[in-house]
């Protein structure tokens, strides 16, 4: 089975939040560098926000509480797109091969 | 074609403080409206917490079958990790979707887990979402930029939720100012006040529900001004400014609710519910540190005892993996306010915890020290009035998302899930909790006037307004409408329907949870989905 298209993936993420970013009052450029708390401001709970919207997006559930439980765990110092993109793809990855 | 409804939702509102309220002149409206209309006690879930109770008062399901049981859930059956509600975790129609499924218009203001929210013939903007969240989650897509253009004054970030203060307030600290807190929901149920005025006005629905929220707000810090029974002998000047402050808020819903009964017309249903009731807590107890001294429960290394001064019951994200030393707990408590214990199976969330064979007899044993030790050190009185096995407190499908067993403390309080350096601590000023009887006082056609009824239960409000527009009753709904509160004339003529079972919201799969179901309907659908979202070729 195919592995999903990173690309295409990455572009729909960006997508995303940059149709989101009027809302936040966020003018720069959303990229892979871009960091969801030093960045876009957010608190934590815009983080489980975003998760809801990203699984909606994919309708589907994503273990998105325990990529944030365990960044927090690590005491990682923020989350960029690029995280996020990286947790999507092992996580829809994995979906896809559970039911395979 | 009966109606209009309106839900008029007063979160934790309780008789207590609201007939004092009357009395005094502060809602002379509501009196007016108790008097015309039928009032009795509104039963909450177990336990009496905003999220399962408001799901339950608008699915007319109990929470072991919407599957909301607490304001964070584990994330799946498999799962030890914590996530907060949302829509996506409710597993069962709405009011609302069950309204516009038989083509009328529904709208749907402030409730609790309705984010992302349910595509009704209607509008729907939820509670308890962040500000930069409310325009993505608000339905139409293009409600909140009309709203900005049409209400002046139009504030996105006064009408949503600061949740790290408002965590830290319900769970009973202290806020610095009380009269800057009570103007934040003076003015935040103003913006929704606003919303619903002008939605009933340019998009009037068959119902429309609205939740107050700042009710509970201010009753849990400041439940010292508005429990009459509490009002000191020689109230000092601070006293009586702040309790000056609380009254105007209530003044203001008094007001709200006389604008909305006039807009809604004289055909029109007016319901006034609350998910809980609120009550005194004096006390705090550490249920974590019982379950120490129980042996039960082993704290990791170096985790924190909670400060003497410290009134907080503990902001549950993510407590559990950094304070407890899991491979040698066999119970703990992980979130304040669902005052639930959970019981680790091995190989159930992880490979920690007790072996299967042994859960139900540790967990008998727990029931029973529950309420035979766990007492006040000084009277030897139990702390715990009752205990709720999962089964008994939330039978059904979703049950296994909800902790293994609940208890009702002596004072209605929560429990705080800190490390205590004792098991008990006696609060400095007593603050407001949840108590399980809440408020329905209704008044409309039909309706019987200035009588007071026996207990209803929160599953009884969807039947009761399907009944009150004339719809259907779903077959599969758990309570029944309120029929004491008709008159027999009117029942006469208008006796409830009863139709089909409800739908399952479009978001779950048929008949089981999501991946669960994902499982049984195997690869096709899913790959079809990812294949239309184009990653996989």
């Amino acid at each position: 089975m195919k592995e999903l298209d990173r690309l295409a993936l990455r572009n729909d993420l960006l997508t995303i939040l940059t149709e989101l970013r009027e809302d936040w009052e966020y003018s720069d450029e959303i990229t892979e560098q871009t960091g969801i708390f030093g960045d876009l401001g957010f608190e934590s709970i815009d983080a489980v926000a975003l998760g809801s919207a990203i699984e909606e997006h994919f309708d589907q559930s994503l273990p998105f509480a325990e990529f944030l439980t365990k960044a927090g765990e690590r005491q990682a110092k923020d989350i960029t797109v690029r995280d996020l993109l990286d947790f999507l793809m092992v996580s829809l990855n994995r979906s896809k091969e559970r039911r395979s | 074609m009966s109606g209009p409804v309106i839900l008029f939702g007063l979160d934790g509102a309780t008789y207590k403080v609201l007939d004092d309220l009357v009395a005094r002149g502060v809602m002379p409206y509501l009196g007016r409206f108790v008097a015309s209309g039928v009032r009795e006690p509104l039963m909450s879930t177990v336990p009496p917490l905003t999220p399962p109770a408001w799901t339950t008062l608008v699915t007319g399901r109990s929470p072991g079958y919407h599957g909301i049981t607490n304001f964070l859930q584990y994330e799946s059956d498999d799962s030890r990790y914590l996530r907060v509600v949302t829509s996506r975790e409710m597993c069962c129609e709405t009011i609302w979707s069950i309204v516009s499924r038989q083509g009328r218009r529904a709208g749907s203001l402030n409730f609790v887990a309705h984010n992302p929210p349910p595509k009704i013939n209607g509008y729907v903007i939820p509670g308890w979402v962040p500000w930069r969240w409310v325009k993505k989650y608000s339905h139409p897509a293009d409600l909140i930029d009309k709203l900005k253009r049409e209400i002046p004054g139009f504030d996105a970030k006064e009408l949503a939720m600061d949740l790290k203060v408002e965590q830290r307030a319900v769970a009973g600290e202290a806020i610095e100012d009380n009269e800057s807190w009570i103007d934040l929901h003076i003015h935040r149920e103003q913006q929704w006040f606003n919303i619903l005025r002008y939605q009933m006005k340019h998009d009037p629905c068959a119902l429309v529900g609205v939740v107050f929220d700042g009710v509970d707000k201010l009753q849990h810090l400041l439940w010292g001004y508005l429990d009459p029974d509490l009002e000191p002998e020689r109230p000092s000047e601070d006293f009586l400014r702040i309790r000056a402050r609380c009254w105007e808020y209530f003044r203001r819903l008094d007001r709200f609710l006389e604008e909305t009964v006039k807009l809604a017309g004289p055909d029109a249903y007016v319901f006034i519910v609350s998910d809980h009731g609120f009550a005194e807590s004096r006390e705090i107890l550490y249920i974590n540190t019982w379950l120490e001294q129980q042996g039960y429960l082993t704290w990791a290394p170096g985790a924190k005892v909670a400060p003497d001064d410290s009134q907080g019951l503990g902001v549950p994200q993510a407590y559990h993996f950094n304070a407890l030393d899991l491979t040698k707990t066999r119970a703990y408590a992980h979130s304040a306010g669902s005052n639930g214990i959970c019981i680790p199976v091995r190989g159930k969330r992880g490979e920690e915890g007790i072996a299967p064979e042994e859960y139900e007899s540790l967990r008998e044993g727990l029931v029973a020290a529950l309420r035979m030790r766990c007492v006040d050190p000084d009277t030897h009185e139990p702390l715990i009035g009752r205990v709720w096995t999962r089964e008994e407190a939330f039978f059904g499908p979703k049950m296994d998302l909800a902790p293994d067993l609940t208890v009702a403390l002596r004072d209605n309080g929560f429990f705080s899930v800190l490390r205590g350096g004792q098991v008990l601590k006696k609060r400095p000023v007593v603050v407001g909790t949840h108590h399980p009887e809440g408020v329905f006082i209704a008044h409309g056609p039909g309706l019987c006037m200035g009588v007071t009824l026996q207990p209803a239960q929160l599953v009884d409000v969807v039947p009761t307004i399907l009944c009150a527009l004339g719809l259907p009753i779903p077959e599969d709904l758990e309570g029944s409408m309120v029929t004491e509160a008709f008159t027999p004339e009117y029942l006469k003529e208008h006796s409830p329907v009863y139709g089909p079972a409800t739908v399952r919201p479009p978001h779950l799969p048929p008949d089981e949870w999501r991946d669960r179901a994902y499982e049984q309907e195997g690869e096709t659908e899913v790959l079809m989905r990812l294949r239309a979202l184009g990653y996989i070729e």
